[in-house]
């Protein structure tokens, strides 16, 4: 029992070799945990939490643009949903237009040639008339000529027989 | 020596044919140096545990962290579980994390390695915890002892620490006489006494009940004469799974309570001012 008790009071009196190791081992796990361990932890902790904060804004900011670009191309839709409609009633309105302006241009063109045909008619109508009326004239004085060779004296014959001529003459140019 | 009377008991006990189990005694905790002996470098088996598992440790860790994924696995998650606990629950719930940010490694360093140690006990081989010597425990306590004087003096100033520790303010003035010297005792010594004590005292308690139990159970079931007292035998194995059970929770706590007290005596040096600006 001596044994113990002495082994009890140099229970509590470290050896100096027990003081080096103890020290030696305190120091290695100090500068593990303090220079290795736990910056590495931390790093992956703080990277961690960056890639889940830069992960929220990322969504945040995705949620952001798909809205925008959303809008945009909505905006755009009905912009050529105006723009198709304006077209088309432009289209119709210039159809329309082509139509009328075609039809006014034939109506006046149709006009003009029926214009132009009477007034040809109407020239060739006037030379006739004037050339028959030279005829007439030469016809007359030939027939005078000749009735003057068989009725020369008879004047009042030969002045009834022109008149009667023009006078028919006049009233069938005034008939037409 | 001890194994010298040992043999003489045992002879003596041979005699009157009663030899009893190998009870183990507080020599385990003073076993003989087994490596370098001589030298201030020699090493005994507790030595040789601890070298052995900080080794281990440091091995086992630092793989862990070299392996350590933005994704964690089981072990990885089961890892940052404890780091988170240290930080949180031990460290920045007494002091806030702005203070206690600067302790965070020291207070995990103390847990992990408390933790390890202590739980040598209970490993099959070793059978010894590494904190089983009074040196180690106190090498952590002073640890804490320079930690919570610097904290102190960085604060205060050592006048103004030892003056707000020794002088609490409020007290009628003849109780000092009585209190200044307590305090001081208690920041010089009983601070870092307490600490190395506790936890040492626990771990020699944990090893001679579980060494207690098994050794009877073997001298129950092999060495007794006497065949009628077997079953004796499985109700002390049962005790010393029990204990042995025991033990590893005794580790674990042992390491918080370490962990925490160091934390909270940190704490309290750390000038009070700021404490209420938090």
């Amino acid at each position: 029992m001596e044994t113990v008790a002495a082994g009890g009071i140099s229970l509590f009196l470290p050896e100096p070799y027990d003081i080096f190791w103890s020290l030696v081992v305190l120091i290695i796990l100090a500068l593990f945990f303090y220079k290795y361990f736990l910056p590495k932890f931390n790093q992956i902790f703080d990277a961690r939490a960056e890639k889940i904060q830069g992960g929220v804004e990322k969504a945040e900011k995705a949620q952001k643009e798909a809205l925008a670009a959303k809008k945009k191309y909505e905006d755009r839709l009905g912009n050529a949903r105006v723009e198709a409609s304006k077209i088309r009633d432009d289209a119709r309105a210039e159809a329309s237009h082509i139509v009328s302006d075609a039809r006014s241009k034939a109506q006046t063109e149709a006009s003009q040639i029926t214009e132009n045909a009477q007034r040809a008619l109407q020239s060739q109508q006037q030379q006739a008339l004037v050339s028959l009326k030279g005829e007439v004239g030469t016809l007359a004085t030939a027939l005078a000529g000749k009735i003057l060779g068989s009725k020369l004296d008879d004047e009042s014959i030969q002045s009834t027989m022109i008149n009667s001529m023009i006078d028919d003459i006049e009233s069938d140019k005034s008939a037409k | 020596m001890a194994v010298i009377a040992g043999m003489g008991l045992s002879a003596v006990s041979t005699l009157a044919d009663a030899s009893g189990p190998e009870f183990p005694t507080i020599d385990d905790f003073l076993p003989p140096t087994i490596l370098f002996s001589g030298t201030p470098f020699a090493m005994n088996r507790i030595i040789f545990i601890r070298v052995l598992i900080t080794v281990v440790l440091v091995l086992v860790l630092g793989i862990s962290a070299k392996r350590a994924k933005f994704i964690p696995g089981r072990w990885q998650g089961l890892l940052e579980w404890v780091l988170d606990f240290v930080k949180n629950t031990i460290v920045y719930e007494a002091m806030g994390e702005e203070r206690g940010k600067r302790y965070v490694p020291m207070i995990t360093t103390l847990f992990l390695s408390i933790f390890v140690f202590n739980l040598c006990g209970v490993i099959p081989g070793l059978n010894m915890a590494a904190t089983a010597t009074i040196t180690m425990p106190l090498v952590f306590a002073i640890w804490t002892f320079f930690q919570y004087w610097i904290a102190g003096i960085r604060g205060r100033g050592l006048g103004g620490f030892l003056r707000d520790e020794m002088f609490p303010a409020g007290m009628p003035k003849p109780v000092y006489i009585l209190l200044a010297p307590i305090q001081l005792i208690e920041l010089l010594l009983i601070r870092p006494f307490s600490l190395t004590v506790r936890l040492f005292a626990n771990m020699i308690s944990g090893h001679l009940l579980v060494a207690l139990c098994y050794a009877a159970t073997q001298w129950f079931f092999i060495e007794s004469a006497n065949k009628a007292i077997m079953p004796l035998g499985a109700l002390t194995l049962a005790g010393g799974i029990f204990i042995t059970l025991f033990e590893i929770a005794v580790a674990v706590l042992q390491a918080f309570i370490f962990s925490v007290l160091a934390t909270s005596y940190i704490n309290m040096s750390l000038p009070p001012k700021e404490e209420s600006i938090q």
